[in-house]
């Protein structure tokens, strides 16, 4: 029954037995094995012997042969291991505090700021969503193309929602609104309600803005109807009931119909009120039948399903050349926009409600990864070099048989308690900044945008799961990996040949810093030239009040400037429809070209009184002011701007006299210096400026040098005592200007202040690593000492390699950041050149706050008693 | 009683390594009941009973010599416990009970 020489069993199966059998029983269950197996084979019948050899391996695979699932062996038992990990993780914790406190804090504030910037973003990416129907609503938008440009409009004319919903069967209903300002008037309370909107009938429909009180059906139905917002109800009516209640607003009486909820946030535009849209329909049928070039409302169309864009978009063409009579050539589409794209898409003219930037949501995304990287770079430099301080312990346990994998496992657990302490010091950290957080992003942040609990729960474990294995991965493999006799021997050499890696580590941490630093610093050069651009006025010292056509003002326009220029301290004042920054009317307008034919046109108009271009400080290239000496000029005289009289190729002088058709005929007496009337994002367009007395708000021009805050209150009294009904609600021309590049100097704040903190977070582990270093070679910096070395050769020594490190991120740094910010830029009309200088100085104070920690420590080692270091054996 | 019950082929196992005495090892048990029974055995089913039952503590066990013929791997040589014999004759004397029970009118003449 000898076993043949040469004949063996199939491996495969040998191996697979061996695999999933139980180490207790396998040795004498294959030496069975293999002695039938060599009786079969005597037998002659090899094939038919490795044949049943294998079926009785396979049949041996069953519960009670194989081995037990989780355990490596019998013999480990695997709590009491756990909890000596666990103690051990904690020892190592206690037994280097400072270590472990630069460890937690710098993942603390790296996951605090992390998910508080994802919060933000997770917030910009959450608007309108909320709407049940959002992925079926869409805003119909302009493409118009006038002789000389392409518009791109936000609004879109009144006949075109019914028309939309009557052509094309895949579009369900319509909603338009208007936004008007109105002065709401109730008892003694009095307030601006510039966010008032006129909407159709159908808007709870479409939106799923919620009521609280009326009927969702009718509520809007009635002229002069109103919904109040649960806030605006409670501003006029405290505690009262509202429904059934009428409101005064401007000149009219609306009755109350219902209540809703509060616009949410994260809503593209928000209002404080709706008013019936049969209140403007009622008195302008004919426009709203035939108006098409009205271009004063933005319409929601809600689709049947949200594939069917496509299939709307298809049949546009021909719907415009049937709609569209006279003038359809200056449609050129109507695309349609979805509903939670509006807020990030690029802004068209004419937008309502507050825009959100993309390219902020990707800059913050970027920090905020950034910093988690940083924090996690610190872990991986600071656990790996302290690892030689665990290698007698990891020495010992692979003697008594540890495997690597639980080597592994041991380490990676540790930094997943660290990440876990850090992660509840983050939500603390978090909480407390909350507050600074919302003012510093001007957000609401509100926690309700957020998904159900268990998402978040889970995303926070999901990270924290993330940070731990990326800050512990790597560190736990290199230690895992030293061998216990390496470890034993006095010259371990080898165990630091990672030093490479926390170099490339460390280097990058410089990238990040310096990248942040000269990127901060460059967003602050380009608002710096945003906000000292000649805008072809002055909106220092200006204060603007609202009067929203109050007839009183209109009827003695004149009495009322006189009186408010008697105020000390007040030097012009000056009546207009609009003010710079705000939209301006696009109106048709028949202008006499070179040749003397009249060219039809849209051009935007603004009008004003006689003190407009003195107040403004707006200049004159040719022709004349409006003059109260002429009483033609109030009705036919017009003033053109630069960037028209460009457009149709004239000179200045060429453009006096030319006749202008808006109604009634008048000419041109004027060329008007360009003046930024909108937003710096868009370049000057042509604009017109005629005259009127229907003034909408007010401008005041204070003496600059005088103290503003008293000449306001004089101001304020003068108001109360001429026009004691209408409230003084007044601000500041620069303020309300700058207020249009919200988001870029809040990503200029919010970037200033978390490349603060990527810094600190950085030092912390610089401060960590030099600690180490220092520690490491106290005895070589003890005999140096004694040899005769001084102070700062001490110094230089340490500090070397950081200096090297930091050149060399510099180099990189540059590049990279050159480009960002040239990208970043080209949202601006107007562009601050690069500075190559910023880098220098962002290299600089990168370097001199890395040096200074780094010096704290190796002076202090470089200053210490050389007898002292030595004794140390 | 009840706690000790035996299953047919646990009883099997049992005698035949009573009866192989000092030599029942793995190869050995299969042959015998093999000879005796006139049944097919695989050693998956065998081997998972053996170990059942060493857990149960009715048997014991202990490795031999190791050999050339089984690749160097030992045997691992099985045998009654007192509470395995105790059991085994329990349920011996269960069964002869029973036979004893049964009327001699039942037995169809033969």
């Amino acid at each position: 029954m000898n076993q043949l020489p040469g004949i063996q069993p199939p491996a495969l199966f040998l191996r697979f037995f061996r695999w999933f059998c139980n180490p207790a029983f396998a040795e004498d269950i294959e030496g069975d094995l293999v002695e039938m197996f060599g009786r079969d084979a005597a037998t002659g019948n090899l094939t038919r012997a490795r044949m049943q050899f294998s079926i009785r391996v396979l049949r041996l695979f069953r519960p009670g042969i194989i081995r037990k699932i989780g355990y490596q062996s019998s013999y480990i038992h695997p709590l009491p291991m756990f909890k000596n990990y666990f103690i051990t993780s904690l020892r190592s914790l206690m037994r280097s505090k400072g270590f472990s406190t630069i460890n937690i804090v710098g993942l603390a504030v790296g996951l605090a700021t992390f998910s508080l910037i994802s919060f933000y973003v997770y917030h910009e990416l959450s608007f309108d969503r909320y709407h049940q129907n959002a992925d079926r609503i869409f805003r119909i938008v302009e493409n118009l193309k006038t002789e000389n440009e392409m518009l791109f409009q936000s609004t879109s004319s009144p006949p075109m929602g019914p028309r939309f919903q009557k052509d094309f069967p895949e579009v369900e209903s319509y909603v338009r609104f208007q936004q008007w300002s109105l002065l709401a008037q109730r008892n003694d309370i009095t307030g601006y309600e510039s966010d008032s909107y006129i909407a159709d009938s159908t808007v709870f429909d479409v939106f799923s803005f919620k009521l609280l009180a009326g009927d969702k059906k009718t509520a809007l139905r009635e002229p002069y109807s109103i919904v109040l917002t649960q806030s605006m109800a409670k501003k006029y009516f405290g505690n009262e009931d509202p429904v059934g209640q009428t409101l005064k607003m401007d000149y009219d009486n609306y009755k109350v119909t219902g209540v809703m909820e509060d616009v949410p946030g994260n809503s593209h535009f928000r209002f404080s009120n709706l008013i019936s849209f049969s209140t403007w329909s009622r008195n302008n049928k004919d426009a709203e039948d035939r108006a098409w070039f009205w271009n004063g409302f933005h319409t929601y169309v809600l689709l049947r399903d949200a594939q069917s864009a496509d299939k709307v978009r298809a049949k546009m063409k021909d719907f415009l050349k049937r709609n569209v009579e006279k003038g359809g050539m200056y449609y050129e589409d109507l695309p349609l926009q979805p509903l939670t794209g509006i807020y990030m898409a690029p802004e068209r003219s004419w937008e309502n409600g507050t825009r959100g930037s993309m390219s902020n949501v990707y800059i913050l995304s970027i920090i905020a990864v950034f910093i988690l990287l940083i924090a996690c770079f610190n872990y991986i430099n600071l656990t790996t070099a302290r690892a030689s301080r665990r290698l007698k312990e990891v020495g010992l346990r692979k003697t008594l048989g540890a495997q690597k994998r639980m080597l592994i496992a041991q380490f990676l657990g540790e930094s997943l308690i660290v990440t876990l302490l850090s992660s509840l010091m983050a939500g603390i950290l978090a909480w407390i900044a909350l507050p600074a957080f919302r003012t510093l992003v001007e957000s609401p942040l509100d926690f309700s945008v957020l998904p159900e609990a268990w998402k978040v729960i889970g995303a926070t474990l999901g990270l924290v799961l993330i940070v731990g294995l990326l800050a512990g991965g790597y560190p736990a493999f290199i230690i895992s990996r030293f061998e216990p006799v390496q470890i034993f021997r006095p010259s371990a050499q080898g165990i630091f040949g990672h030093h490479n890696l926390r170099k490339v580590l460390v280097g990058i941490q410089f990238l990040i810093s310096i990248t942040l630093v000269a990127g901060t610093m460059l967003v602050y050069d380009q608002l710096d030239v945003v906000r000292k651009q000649d805008l072809g006025f002055d909106k220092e010292g200006m204060i603007v009040v609202p009067t929203n056509g109050d007839t009183a003002i209109v009827k003695y326009l004149d009495a009322v400037k006189n009186e408010l220029m008697q105020v000390p301290g007040v030097q012009h004042v000056a009546g207009s429809r609009q003010i710079p920054g705000q939209n301006a009317n696009n109106l048709y307008t028949e202008i006499e070209m070179t040749g003397g034919k009249m060219s039809p046109t849209n051009i935007n108009y603004n009008f004003v009184d006689h003190d407009f271009l003195t107040t403004y400080n707006i200049k004159l290239l040719a022709g004349r002011d409006f003059s109260r000496s002429v009483q033609a000029d109030d009705t036919t005289a017009y003033l053109i701007n630069e960037a028209a009289i460009k457009d149709f190729g004239w000179t200045p002088e060429e453009a006096i006299g030319r006749k202008v058709r808006r109604g009634r005929e008048g000419k041109i007496i004027g060329v008007i210096k360009d003046f930024h009337y909108r937003s710096l994002h868009t370049k000057v367009e042509p604009m017109m400026i005629g005259m009127t007395n229907y003034v909408g708000r007010l401008s005041i021009r204070l003496e600059k040098n005088g103290d503003v805050p008293a000449t306001v209150a004089r101001v304020e009294k003068k108001w109360h005592e001429l026009i004691p009904y209408l409230p003084f609600d007044y601000s500041f021309l620069d303020v309300e200007f700058d207020r249009q590049y919200k988001a870029d100097q809040q990503l200029g704040k919010v970037a200033g202040v978390f490349t603060g903190l990527a810094i600190f977070i950085g030092c912390l582990g610089l401060l960590g690593l030099t600690s180490f270093v220092v520690e490491r070679r106290t005895k070589e910096i003890g005999i140096r000492k004694v040899l005769g070395a001084s102070v700062p050769s001490v110094v230089m020594l340490i500090t070397r390699e950081f200096i090297w490190l930091i050149a060399i991120a510099l180099i990189m740094a540059t590049p990279l950041t050159w480009y960002l910010i040239d990208q970043w830029e080209q949202n601006f009309t107007l562009q601050a050149a690069i500075n190559p200088l910023r880098f220098v100085m962002a290299g600089t104070a990168v370097f001199m706050v890395a040096w200074l920690t780094i010096s704290f420590l190796s002076l202090r080692a470089a200053n210490a008693n050389p007898a002292k270091a030595l004794r140390t054996e | 009683m009840s706690r000790h019950q035996l299953g047919e082929f646990e009883e099997i196992v049992m005698l035949t390594v009573g009866i192989l005495y000092k030599e029942a090892y793995g190869v050995a048990i299969i042959d015998e009941i093999e000879t005796r029974m006139n049944r097919k055995v695989s050693i998956g089913s065998l081997q998972t009973v053996l170990r059942r039952l060493e857990g149960k503590g009715y048997l014991t066990s202990e490795f031999g010599e190791a050999t050339n013929v089984r690749g160097g791997k030992r045997k691992r040589y099985f045998s009654l416990t007192t509470l395995g014999s105790r059991v085994l004759r329990e349920t011996q004397e269960q069964r002869q009970e029973m036979f004893k029970a049964i009327p001699r009118v039942a037995f169809p003449k033969s």
